[in-house]
Formats: structure tokens, C-alpha cells, sequence
């Protein structure tokens, strides 16, 4: 029998979807063991009965074995239709780093609901003034949540987007009945680079600035991106990205710095509740950087892990004692 | 203005009359200092709860930032003077690590007394008890820990 799966997608660009169709040929293979019951991305199903003949305030998603989410929680809307599926699917996996950590919507944490209605729909200045839309609309959530914030999770997949050889894989292991989960280790523990301990000029550097590479040169030739300056979240980040199996004579690289970028973080921190901020804040002045060469730190830093209670409002400054 | 309204508005000033610090003493020069505090009877205020570490160095901004955002109002790092560290360059690394952890203080809306980092050598005991008096009172000027539990 074939494995029935529901898919949703919540607060979330749609590029955690895109990824499973890359998984390309493999997914055919996959397929016939697959039966893909409720998913808005391909199929046209109604929460509400499929002429809206059922209860308006109740949401229905057909039972299924796996659920998948993508997105983290936004909206009352997205907050029930991911109880409905936890309620309906016997595992649940959380696709992306949206639906692990909040993703970049959570870099919104750092500012309360009315400081955001009031810059969008007042305070910018290509914008005509209007009042917060409340008719037809599901109210906002006080902050972007995390999926297993909400509701239990049981499978992590993290990644901007994951990748299609990383679905592929959790999705193997869960037909298989094995546990899917990622060692905790960091970018750097499986980066083939260079490293000297030490960095080699004083400056952070933006990306694609003044990065030293030698194309398909050996990996041990290529100096550690963050000693050259490049403002690296490695030291900070959780492994995975370079895939769990290598073909033979094949050097595991991770995915960004395959492709001569630096490490931006998308697999969330080493250990949960550690705090990318401050840990890397420490990474860079251990090496010998000047942390405060770091733009915009508190987003920078916390790109994909805003949710987790990571980023918050800053505590406001009570007002000095009359004198 | 009379002594009288001089200590008025000392007191007016006070925000936070009984604050939490933590610091964090290196175990050959500063723990041993605050031992000397100890044994020659010097009078400090007793907010500050001590943690004996083996090197200022082994501060991560990590134990910093997590004592200040689970409530301690104020954190003190001390370590030996620069030169006399007991691991060579470990109290160097110490100020390193400072700078990033005053960056993160304006990260975290918190105000820059909050932290400190001194030097303190096993034979300035005279010196750890000012050191802890003048941070108790510049802690007490602010108000609680917008972290504050409770």
C-alpha cells in the first residue's frame, strides 16, 4: 500500500516545494511507494469541502501517513491548518528553515506588531497612508513561530531550501522506518578549507569582495573563507549540507562554499538553544576580526533563527526616575 | 548644597538597591585577590556572586550574554594584568572577547555598566574590593535587568 502524504505550505516563499521537485529522476523511483493526498502547491483542495459545502470555521485536511510543512507560522490561518495537520498525519516533518527556526520572515521578531503595521502600511515612504487591513483576513500571530513552536514536530529538514538529495534521503528513511536525524556537528567540522587559526587581514569584507580562490583547485589549497575576511556563519552552523554520502574519491564540501560563497547560516544553530549571535560574535575576535566591522549584526547573525524566541524587541528602556 | 540633600540625592539615584552580579575570577590572580579582600576584613558590597574560572580566557561571550539575559543585572570579568597571565595570552583574548561582548550589549538593549572587565593580581585585595564597590554602585544606578525573572 502506498504511503499517503499531505503537504502544506504555510508562511514560506515556495521554494521548499521547488526543492522537492528537484529531487528529479529519484522522485519517479519514489513515487509508486507514494500517494500525495492533500497539497496546495499541485492540487486544487478546499479546506472547507470542495464547494465550500463544509464548516467555514473549520479547517479539513485529509488523513494522511506523512505530513510535510513548509513555512513557519504568521497568521491564526496557518496556525490551524498545522494543528489540522498534526492532527491528521502520524508523522510530521518540518521542510526548510522557515518551518524549523522561523527563516528570514522571523528577522520581523526584532520589532512588535505595531511598529510593523505602522511602517508598512504608514511609515514608508513609497506607500499611501492607510489603515491596518482587518476585513476577510486572518489576524496576524504577535510574532513568527517556529512549526514545533506550535505544534510537535518529528523530523527536522533544515536548509534554504533543503536539498532534493536531503528530502530524498529523510524520505527514504522514513519508508524505511530508520530515524532521520542530523549529527550534531558544525559547517566547519566537515569543510574542507585551510584553516590557520588566525585571520589573515583585520578586515570583514562583503561577500564576493576579495574572496582568494583558484577554480577546481585542491580544497586544501583554499584558504577558510572566514580567515580571509568573508563574514562566514560555519562556526555556528549545523552540518548537513554537504550530504551524508560521498561517491568514492569525492571530497565533501558544503554546499555554499562549493560554490565559493560563505556560509549563511540556513541549517540553524550546532545544538538548539545555542545563540548564533553571540557564539559568532566570540568565533570572530577568538580569530582575530573586528566584530564590529559586522553590518547590521542582530539580523546578520540570526538570518534564519528568528523565531525560538532568537530575535525579540529590544527591552524597552524604562523611563529615568524624576528628580 | 548640605550634606544632608547631597546623600537625599545619592539615595534618589538608587534604581535597583539590591543587585544581582556575577563575576567571574580568574583562578590565579583575581580569585586569589578576593581571597586577600577576605582575609585582610575589607568592606565590599556582597551583590556580586563569584565564579572561579581558570583563565579570564575561558569567558566565552557565551556565559556573558546568558547571565545578563537570564536576569544577573550586572557581570564583572577579572583577570590578571596583561603580561602575568597564568596561560601566556589567555587574559589578551579576555579583552578580545570584551569589545564583541560590548557590541552585544546594545544587541540585547542593555546598557553598557552592565559589563566590565578589570584587571586584578593576587596582591590586590585593596583593589578587588573597590572594583567591587564601584560596579555594585554604578549597577545600582540603573534600573533591574529588563531581563529580570520574577
Amino acid at each position: 500500500m502506498a504511503t499517503k502524504v499531505a503537504e502544506e505550505w504555510l508562511n514560506i516563499c515556495g521554494g521548499c516545494e521547488v526543492s522537492i521537485l528537484d529531487i528529479g529522476e529519484p522522485l519517479l523511483d519514489l513515487l509508486p511507494a507514494l500517494e500525495f493526498v492533500h497539497m496546495p502547491v499541485l492540487m486544487d483542495h478546499k479546506y472547507h469541502g470542495q464547494t465550500g459545502e463544509g464548516d467555514s470555521h473549520k479547517v479539513e485536511i485529509p488523513a494522511a501517513d506523512v505530513g510535510i510543512i513548509s513555512g513557519g507560522i504568521r497568521n491564526e490561518k496557518e496556525k490551524l491548518v498545522a494543528q489540522e495537520m498534526r492532527a491528521k498525519c502520524k508523522i510530521l516533518i518540518s521542510l526548510g528553515s522557515c518551518a524549523c527556526f522561523g527563516g528570514i520572515p522571523a528577522m520581523a521578531n526584532m520589532w512588535t506588531l505595531d511598529e510593523l503595521y505602522e511602517k508598512v502600511y504608514r511609515d514608508s515612504k513609497s506607500t499611501e497612508k492607510s489603515p491596518n487591513p482587518n476585513k476577510d483576513l486572518p489576524p496576524l500571530t504577535d510574532r513568527v513561530y517556529a512549526l514545533d513552536e506550535v505544534v510537535k514536530v518529528d523530523v527536522h529538514i533544515p536548509g534554504c531550501p533543503p536539498s532534493p538529495d536531503m528530502i530524498k534521503e529523510a524520505l527514504l528513511c522514513l519508508l524505511n522506518g530508520k530515524p532521520f536525524v542530523l549529527p550534531e556537528k558544525s559547517v566547519c567540522d566537515e569543510c574542507p578549507t585551510k584553516r590557520e587559526k588566525k585571520a589573515a587581514g583585520g578586515q570583514i569584507s562583503r561577500p564576493l569582495q576579495g574572496l582568494a580562490f583558484k577554480q577546481n583547485a585542491a580544497w586544501e589549497e583554499t584558504r577558510c573563507f572566514m580567515e580571509q575576511g568573508q563574514l562566514c556563519l560555519g562556526p555556528v552552523t549545523k552540518s548537513g549540507c554537504a550530504g551524508q554520502t560521498t561517491e568514492q574519491g569525492e571530497v565533501k564540501v558544503p554546499r555554499c562554499i562549493k560554490g565559493y560563497m560563505p556560509c549563511r547560516g540556513c541549517f540553524g544553530p550546532v545544538k538548539k538553544g545555542s545563540n548564533p549571535l553571540v557564539d559568532m560574535m566570540g568565533a570572530l575576535s577568538s580569530i582575530g576580526l573586528n566584530p564590529q566591522q559586522v553590518a547590521d549584526r542582530r539580523a546578520m547573525l540570526n538570518r534564519y533563527v528568528g523565531g525560538h524566541g532568537l530575535l525579540k524587541p529590544l527591552p524597552a528602556k524604562p523611563a529615568p526616575i524624576k528628580k | 548644597m548640605s550634606e544632608a540633600a547631597v546623600a537625599e540625592t545619592a539615595q534618589t539615584d538608587i534604581q535597583n538597591p539590591d543587585p544581582r552580579i556575577i563575576a567571574f575570577c580568574c583562578n590565579w590572580c583575581s580569585y586569589t585577590g578576593a581571597d586577600l579582600a577576605g582575609t585582610s576584613r575589607l568592606q565590599y558590597p556582597p551583590n556580586a556572586r563569584i565564579v572561579r574560572v581558570m583563565c579570564s580566557g575561558m569567558v566565552h561571550p557565551n556565559l556573558v550574554i546568558d547571565a545578563l539575559t537570564k536576569g544577573a543585572d550586572g557581570v564583572l570579568i577579572c583577570g590578571c594584568h596583561p603580561g602575568d597571565c597564568h596561560y601566556i595570552d589567555g587574559n589578551c583574548k579576555a579583552e578580545k572577547r570584551a569589545e564583541a561582548i560590548r557590541l552585544m550589549l546594545e544587541d540585547f538593549g542593555l546598557e553598557q555598566e552592565r559589563f566590565r572587565l578589570e584587571w586584578v593580581s593576587a596582591s590586590e585585595g585593596p583593589r578587588f574590593a573597590q572594583v567591587m564597590t564601584e560596579m555594585t554602585e554604578a549597577v545600582k544606578r540603573l534600573p533591574p535587568s529588563p531581563y529580570k525573572v520574577g
